[in-house]
């Protein structure tokens, strides 16, 4: 764990306290129920934000992955009938291929990562309103999928399964980014891709990667998601959900000029968003005012972490000086 | 027996001659001081012995063996290696982690591959003493002076179990203290029996640690010689001309 992640914890602490002193509603097991959930809807593709980020790119496009592959996952059920699991397998094929397109558009092609999912924004979220006309697609009235249902909305023992898919999530690509080699080649590539590339990593295959992550959990997201709504608005639904994973990550200690980042960092990241709406749900705060209070934190955040580091800075030059002064 | 030998190497971009019937050779363990004024041919000759680009005529030998580089990969196999004065080395990560970049050591855990951290810092740790020098593996690198940094740089080829390290310009940049460093390390690669090419542009750091000096002038070799032989005046007048030959 790094300096970061502990002192956004204790951040996380500290709101929740304040919070749960003006309403004990806070930690009703309701309330922490649903918060979890939203977390770790959330924190699934903010984690596949937080490799790209490392990389030293950005994916704009993943509200709208969400968004089309939430429509194409509730027609194929839905609609015609494909089996649940089938139609899992097949979302997140998608999501593989999206994440390649993206990633061979700015590896061979050498056009800029902001350009290109910038443009995936718009078409993916084109395609989701053309291809639906602009009408929500919906389960059909009184059918269910008790399996599916199971592991998406399910709870065990109170804990969302949401929740607990993005902890295994989370996991997973704790030991990817921190413990085997692909992890290494990622930072390295994020901070110095020539060097990277003159100690005989291959550069593009990492960044390739990296947005291929990020597609698959947006596309594992995107099932999520829309088993939660049960019904996906194509013009609406997932609007600024990559700009939601970008507040994670960067919050989560992820600098985005690559190079730097943690997977703890990510996910409290995405329990800090979720609180905060909270906070304004909870304190009788005007939601529409929930936008403003998430753009305040952050910056105060990224602020104060700035101030602590040229603090700190300042006080070890002073000890050393002092050292030298003694004899 | 010559770690590498260079047999009238020539290399030519369209009319433009860069390198002109460069002959040399270089033992176990020698320092090379390559000199000569901008666009007399060293980059040219250091990306041939490299394997970046072929040479247009002439035969590179290996431990007396003929070779032919296609690409970097083929002159790092046969155990040549360059250190880059800033490109090679990432700021974000620790110095036991940039000595194995592209190199990562893993041992099993079940099904999975993990990165062995405590290897590459043993090991790294042991390179740095072979180094003598002060290195922690643990440290990252955006926090080490450029003495430091080229001790990083140059532990990548002991690891490598290179035969000949070619050094662009490695004292151009860092201060005085740190230039005695890494003149230092040279001489530690020296000892192990790997030879150096050092370009500098620095005459004294050249005169400090050469056992050899060559001087490239308008891609032609105009002088090869013990630089105990030597003086700076004699190279300097090489370098630019007024003396023909030596």
């Amino acid at each position: 764990m790094q300096k970061k992640d502990i002192g956004l914890g204790i951040l996380i602490i500290v709101v929740g306290a304040i919070v749960y002193m003006r309403n004990p509603l806070f930690l009703s097991p309701i309330n922490l129920g649903n918060t979890a959930n939203l977390i770790g809807l959330f924190g699934l593709f903010a984690i596949g934000q937080g490799f790209v980020i490392m990389t030293g790119g950005i994916d704009l496009s993943v509200g709208s992955v969400i968004a089309l592959l939430g429509v194409l996952f509730v027609d194929m059920v839905g609609k015609f009938g494909v089996p649940w699991p089938l139609a899992m397998a097949i979302i997140i094929g998608l999501g593989v291929l999206i994440g390649l397109a993206h990633g061979i558009l700015i590896t061979r092609f050498r056009l800029q990562p902001f350009v290109v999912t910038l443009c995936g924004l718009l078409i993916y979220r084109g395609i989701a309103r053309g291809y639906t006309a602009e009408s929500t697609a919906g389960f059909p009235f009184g059918s269910s999928y008790p399996q599916l249902e199971w592991l998406t909305i399910g709870r065990s023992f109170g804990v969302p399964h949401s929740f607990l898919a993005m902890l295994i999530v989370a996991a997973v690509m704790w030991v990817v980014l921190h413990h085997t080699v692909f992890g290494r080649h990622l930072c390295a590539v994020g901070k110095n891709e020539e060097a990277a590339r003159f100690s005989g990593i291959n550069t593009r295959f990492v960044t390739v990667m990296a947005y291929v992550i990020c597609a698959v959990l947006a596309s594992i997201a995107a099932i999520y998601f829309a088993m939660f709504t049960k019904s996906v608005q194509p013009s609406s639904h997932g609007n600024f959900y990559e700009l939601y994973a970008i507040a994670a990550a960067v919050l989560g200690g992820c600098s985005l000029r690559g190079g730097e980042g943690s997977v703890i960092g990510i996910v409290l990241g995405a329990v800090l968003l979720q609180e905060l709406q909270n906070l304004v749900n909870l304190l009788g705060i005007p939601s529409s005012l929930n936008f403003a209070v998430m753009g305040a934190v952050i910056l105060l955040g990224v602020l104060a972490d700035q101030q602590f580091a040229s603090y700190r800075t300042r006080k070890n030059t002073e000890r050393a000086l002092g050292l030298l002064q003694k004899p | 027996m010559n770690v590498l030998e260079l047999k009238n190497i020539s290399k030519r971009y369209g009319a433009i001659q860069a390198l002109d019937n460069v002959s040399l050779a270089i033992a176990p363990g020698e320092v090379v001081g390559l000199m000569g004024d901008n666009g007399a041919g060293k980059s040219t000759l250091v990306k041939v012995i490299a394997g970046n680009f072929a040479p247009t005529s002439g035969d590179i030998l290996v431990s007396d063996q003929k070779v032919a580089f296609h690409k970097p990969l083929d002159a790092q196999k046969a155990g040549i290696e360059v250190v880059y004065q800033d490109l090679a080395i990432c700021n974000n990560l620790s110095a036991a982690s940039n000595v194995f970049l592209g190199r990562e050591p893993t041992r099993r855990i079940g099904p999975i591959k993990v990165v062995d951290y405590a290897f590459m810092r043993s090991k790294s740790a042991e390179l740095f003493a072979r180094l003598k020098s002060e290195t922690r593996p643990r440290d990252l690198v955006h926090k080490m002076s450029g003495g430091q940094r080229q001790a990083v740089a140059i532990a990548r080829t002991l690891l490598s179990d290179a035969k000949i390290v070619l050094m662009d310009e490695p004292t151009a940049a860092i201060s005085v203290r740190q230039v005695a460093e890494v003149l230092n390390l040279i001489r530690q690669l020296s000892d192990h029996g790997i030879s150096v090419v050092l370009i500098s542009h620095r005459m004294p750091d050249v005169f400090e640690v050469a056992d050899k000096v060559v001087v490239l002038r308008r891609g032609e070799l105009v002088a090869d010689k013990k630089a105990s032989d030597s003086s700076p005046e004699e190279i300097t007048g090489l370098i630019t001309g007024a003396i023909e030959h030596a």
